[in-house]
């Protein structure tokens, strides 16, 4: 899941700022994105993750600081000539051309012949899955075969760098599933970089090799998504991606690197440094995903730690069942999700359990 | 839908109420007899030949053709320069500007052209087809924004994008994108503009000084009787004219929004 | 491409620049002129300082002004509230009981009378109602009258009657445009909570649908009170309204300052009623959204 790092860098951020009027959208934004890389831009929406990523695309000027790509300023570069192409939220497909001619509009000024322009047409339609299409009215598409239009008039030019604008979020449930896998292996197979913005943070850890995770104008952290989800830098992350209990707790001390807490219902734990980011001056909470923590039935033992609780609330969902459980004679509740697997009931409401967990699991934000 | 016999009926009779006049055109333009009543004498088409044989009519129609053509074209240039600018910019001013574009919408015909004939008559500039196409550009460049900031508006602002994306210049994305897709509402404005400048009397009377065109010569043949049913004949023919215009633009209209894959909302204006 | 908003701001004058000028050459100038001609001393083919407000003066103390303002009034006035009281019925027929795909068929039917020519279909009025004409022999044929009725010389009943019908198409689109905004589920709900129809329709639709009544009312007043042609030809143009009266004072008394005084306090009052009009709107339109 990690990326290697000695890759070259295809962009690079300095202090990039952009205002509207009073309006202060990017605030300081630093990072590099590597060449081949599939880059996610997460975050709610009007935290100027869009607006980063049309910087790249040259359709907003910035107010100071520096966007390079492949090693080049881009200030004054127009976006007719940036090595970038850009898939639209809207897709925006020409609709008064067909599919062969949206795909081959970028190559007009291309000094190839007729039919060599054709035969490139056609290869990218057969690469996004679309072979035989080119005669189609554009108006007359689908949802997903306009992305996959739009997909292709944008690789046909061969960018250093495709830049996807929330291009799933038009797409029905199954369909946005399936063109998560369809997207990671055309990736793969072109091997250029890919900037995603979504504010669907499940959308970003599937596909992506690093993500930004934004708010407010600003990177909150940057990091592959396995770190992101399990070592978030700050409460806001983690409460963004994904569910996490926060739990109140007490710092009791400090040696090196481990850091040892007192978490109400759950006892005295030491932490490990890696999973204490620096204090931002918040009272402490100790934050601990749903699937981490486990029921334990009859006969089973917890391997590291267990607590005692109470069934307050129980969510079925299927294949899952989500349980609400005050720990320890407290009134903290945290919420922890089981697998449904055959002998195993599901329980009731008012059920005393035990519940394991594992202090390796555990983040403090302080 | 429910039945509403009441409601039917009386739209129904509202419709004729509104043709009333119009349905007469084609009745008394084939009637054989030069006073205008019922019962009908007979057939003829005699009207159409002496309306055809009138060296003044043919003069003022040409001229109306020279008017409305050119006032079409200018209103319709004009217009794109307007709706493109207040859909696609902001900038210091835009209200009161588009509404300066606007005001003829809300002032009385006779106030744009009394205002411009004293201008006109105090700088000494001869009256002549030009300031009745001049005072005529200012009614209809309203209605050309009008129909064309619809235009631009379902525009999708990330085609433009999209094709700068793909390598083309400001200039070539607009030749390339936004003007085909809003050619229809071009198109529409062009025939509602000649429609207008056609129809219209008033400027056309005061700013004309007494040259042949063909709305103000119909309102002066229609004082003597014996004229009238060679009128007649010229209004069937003007009022077909205009619905096939009409047809036409209708035609455009509903063409260009189904271009944009959008719906139809109803009829002009 | 740029969005700082000073360069799109550039971008948007220049491009709107060629209209601009044009109506500001051509129309901002020539109606600055008129205001200033209003205040300035007049004579047969005389504009010349000093400036006076005489000509307001002269507005005031003549009654004829005031009478034919008066007039124009009460004739858009009434227009107004015919053609609004017929057309809302029909707008509303279009809007509930046609089927949607037909409804552009039926407006496109009332707005073909409205878009061909005006001179036609008002000269037209002249020839049925004129003396001896088709309703005058139809009537005297029928053995109903027995000497000419002569309607249109029936000076403002004959204006009202012409006006009415040349503006009617007007006034149904903006209604229709209303209350297709109307949500049928309010309708429903009206219903369901145990109101008639007709109760639910004094209740829910008629308040929503007020703004387009206003805007009907106001695009039939505005060119009414202005016309000049129907005066003209109807009524034996005895009945002159302010547009025929600016014409008298400008072009044939050739009294610029005086004409233009005339002009500039007739746009004042129509100005005034629209805004009357337009306030009206606003009270209808706060209870919404």
């Amino acid at each position: 899941m990690t990326f290697s790092d000695d890759r070259p860098t295809m962009i690079e951020f300095r202090d990039v700022h952009k205002y509207y009027g009073d309006y202060h959208a990017l605030r300081g934004i630093n990072g590099t994105i590597k060449a081949g890389e599939f880059f996610s831009l997460l975050g709610p929406s009007g935290c100027g993750k869009t607006t980063l990523l049309r910087t790249i695309a040259g359709f907003e000027d910035i107010s100071s600081g520096v966007v390079m790509i492949d090693g080049k300023d881009m200030a004054g570069v127009p976006p007719n000539v940036r090595p970038t192409n850009m898939v639209f939220q809207s897709y925006a497909i020409f609709p008064h051309m067909t599919v062969a001619e949206n795909v081959g509009f970028g190559l007009r000024k291309d000094p190839r012949s007729k039919q060599e322009k054709a035969r490139a047409v056609a290869e990218a339609l057969e690469m996004v899955g679309l072979k035989g299409f080119g005669n189609r009215a554009a108006h007359a598409l689908s949802g997903g075969q306009r992305q996959r239009v739009a997909l292709a008039r944008a690789l046909i030019l061969k960018p250093k760098v495709l830049l996807l604008d929330e291009p799933l979020s038009a797409l029905d449930k199954k369909m946005r599933e399936h063109m998560q896998v369809e997207l990671i292996k055309l990736q793969r197979q072109v091997g250029i970089t890919f900037i995603l913005v979504t504010h669907d943070q499940e959308e970003a850890l599937v596909m992506s090799d690093r993500i930004a995770v934004m708010f407010e104008g600003e990177i909150a952290q940057l990091a592959d998504p396995e770190t992101l989800y399990r070592r978030p830098n700050s409460k806001k992350v983690a409460d963004f991606i994904g569910t996490m209990n926060f739990i109140p707790a007490e710092v009791l001390s400090e040696s090196g690197d481990k850091v040892e807490v007192e978490a109400k219902g759950l006892g005295r734990v030491t932490i490990d440094a890696s999973a204490a980011p620096a204090a931002k001056g918040e009272s402490p909470v100790v934050g601990l995903r749903p699937e981490t923590m486990t029921l334990l039935y009859d006969d089973q033992k917890a391997i590291e730690r267990e607590t005692a609780g109470v069934i307050d609330e129980v969510i079925y969902f299927g294949d899952m069942t989500y349980y609400d459980v005050y720990l320890g004679g407290t009134d903290v509740e945290v919420r922890l999700s089981m697998r449904n697997v055959p002998g195993r009931p599901v329980l009731d409401v008012g059920e005393k359990v035990r519940v394991a967990w594992s202090p390796s699991a555990l983040v403090l934000f302080r | 839908m429910k039945k509403a016999p009441i409601l039917r009926g009386f739209t129904l009779a509202y419709l004729l109420f509104l043709y009333s006049p119009i349905i007469l055109l084609p009745i008394f333009a084939f009637n054989d007899s030069r006073v205008v009543a019922f019962p009908l004498t007979g057939f003829t088409l005699n009207w159409f030949s002496e309306m055809l044989g009138d060296v003044n009519l043919r003069n003022a129609a040409k001229n109306s053709l020279i008017i409305a053509l050119s006032v079409a074209s200018l209103s319709t240039v004009l217009g794109i320069f307007a709706a493109r600018a207040s859909v696609r910019y902001s900038f210091p001013g835009k209200a009161p500007l588009m509404g300066l574009i606007m005001l003829p919408l809300v002032l009385p015909e006779m106030i744009v052209a009394m205002a411009l004939l004293v201008v006109l008559l105090s700088l000494n500039i001869t009256l002549s087809l030009l300031t009745v196409i001049i005072g005529q550009t200012l009614i209809c460049t309203p209605f050309a924004v009008a129909i064309l900031t619809s235009a631009f508006q379902s525009l999708d602002r990330s085609l433009e994008e999209a094709a700068m994306d793909l390598g083309e210049t400001q200039w070539s994305t607009f030749r390339l994108i936004i003007l085909p897709l809003v050619m229809p509402g071009i198109l529409v404005s062009f025939l509602i503009c000649f429609t207008i400048s056609f129809d219209e009397f008033i400027i056309a009377n005061f700013l004309g000084s007494g040259q042949p065109i063909l709305s103000v010569y119909i309102f002066g043949q229609f004082r003597f009787p014996a004229k009238v049913p060679s009128m007649l004949a010229l209004g069937t023919v003007l009022v077909l004219f205009s619905i096939i215009l009409l047809g036409v633009a209708e035609y455009f209209r509903r063409r260009g929004i189904a271009k944009a894959g959008g719906k139809d909302t109803g009829g002009f204006l | 491409m740029a969005a700082t908003p000073k360069s799109e701001a550039r971008a948007g004058l220049k491009l709107i620049s060629p209209t601009a000028i044009y109506v500001i050459l051509l129309l901002a100038v020539p109606l600055a002129t008129v205001l200033v001609y209003s205040v300035m001393t007049g004579g047969r083919g005389v504009v010349a300082l000093p400036l006076t407000i005489e000509n307001y003066a002269r507005l005031w103390s003549q009654p004829v002004y005031g009478f034919i303002m008066f007039k124009s009034l009460m004739v858009a006035l009434t227009v107004t509230l015919i053609t609004v009281l017929l057309a809302y019925p029909v707008a509303y027929y279009v809007s509930f009981h046609v089927r949607p795909e037909r409804k552009s068929l039926w407006l496109f039917l009332i707005t073909i009378p409205f878009w061909t020519s005006y001179i036609i279909r008002v000269s037209l009025w002249f020839v049925i109602l004129g003396y001896d004409g088709v309703l005058d022999r139809a009537l005297i044929s029928l053995g109903i009258m027995d000497t000419q009725l002569n309607f249109a010389s029936y000076g403002i009943p004959a204006i009202i009657f012409v006006l009415a019908h040349a503006y009617a198409p007007f006034a149904v689109l903006p209604v229709f445009v209303s209350l297709e905004k109307v949500d049928r589920s309010l309708l429903e709900a009206g219903q369901d909570l145990g109101e008639t129809r007709w109760r639910t329709f004094l209740r829910v639709t008629l308040p929503l649908s007020m703004p387009g009544v206003i805007a009907a009312a106001l695009i039939v007043f505005i060119p009414t009170v202005g016309d000049y042609v129907t005066p003209r030809l109807v009524g034996d143009g005895k009945e002159p309204m302010i547009a025929n009266f600016i014409e008298t004072q400008l072009l044939r008394l050739q009294n610029m300052p005086q004409g233009s005084a005339f002009a500039v306090a007739s746009m004042t009052m129509v100005g005034i009623v629209s805004i009357a009009f337009v306030l009206l709107n606003r009270r209808f339109l706060r209870g919404q959204k």
